[in-house]
């Protein structure tokens, strides 16, 4: 299964990320989700960031929130709203809401 | 003289809900509450950003070019153009490792106040001189 999960929240959905696995996984960080690519908690990056995936952010949303490129995680790739299409259409197979 | 201090707490990260925008709006309302209120009373709110509720302190917020929405970062800068006290716990800063440089100013309006970065401790004092507290 190649699975893509829309990680839009900070704190409350971690615990059902982290069970989640898929021959292909991608997170793609959007709304509050992208704190897990900039912030490091007591010094630690997201414990998410250690899943086997492909981890995206959304551009928009990080500047939203007062956030730049030199923020985010090096395992982290920023995309803008064409990007997200085109992993939707053309990378993975299911898509999930989180 | 009776003069009631009201403690906002706002514990929720910025955007994915109203609930900070709100807090911090609901607290600015309070600068009319004086009209209503007989003479030599009074209330005083205090804002206090803990927890992910410090996400929103962060300076260059651009919620109008991206999400046609007014930033909260516009609402915490009128907050302190009306001389409100709004305090950020200084712990919850550090653990998630944002400087103070990086906080919001409002200094470009011509406000007097500033964010005030403070331990908990201070928070708490806060807390327990406010006769009400509301939690967002």
């Amino acid at each position: 299964m190649k699975l893509c999960i829309f990680v839009n929240d900070f704190k409350t959905v971690t615990d059902t990320v982290e069970r989640l696995s898929a021959e292909k996984l991608g997170l793609i960080f959007i709304q509050n989700g992208v704190f897990h690519a900039t912030i490091k908690e007591n010094g630690k990056s997201s414990h998410l960031l250690e899943k086997p995936a492909s981890f995206y952010v959304l551009a928009e949303d990080l500047a939203t929130r007062g956030l730049t490129d030199a923020d985010v995680d090096k395992r982290v790739k920023i995309v803008n709203y064409g990007d997200v299409v085109d992993l939707i259409f053309n990378e993975y197979e299911k898509i999930i809401w989180l | 003289m009776s003069v009631i201090e009201v403690g906002f707490i706002i514990q929720r990260p910025p955007y994915k809900s109203e609930t900070s925008t709100l807090g911090v709006t609901h607290a600015i309302s309070y600068q009319v509450v004086d009209m209503l209120l007989e003479e030599g009373q009074g209330v005083t709110p205090k804002v206090c950003f803990i927890g992910e509720g410090v996400l929103n302190c962060i300076s260059g917020q651009k919620a109008m070019e991206n999400y046609g929405v007014t930033s909260i970062e516009s609402h915490i800068k009128n907050a302190l153009l009306v001389d409100l006290d709004l305090y950020v716990c200084k712990e919850d800063l550090e653990r998630f490792g944002i400087s103070e440089d990086r906080l919001i100013d409002a200094e470009d309006m011509g406000a007097d106040k500033k964010l005030q970065v403070v331990p908990f401790s201070e928070i708490q004092k806060i807390l327990n001189n406010s006769k009400h507290l509301l939690v967002f």
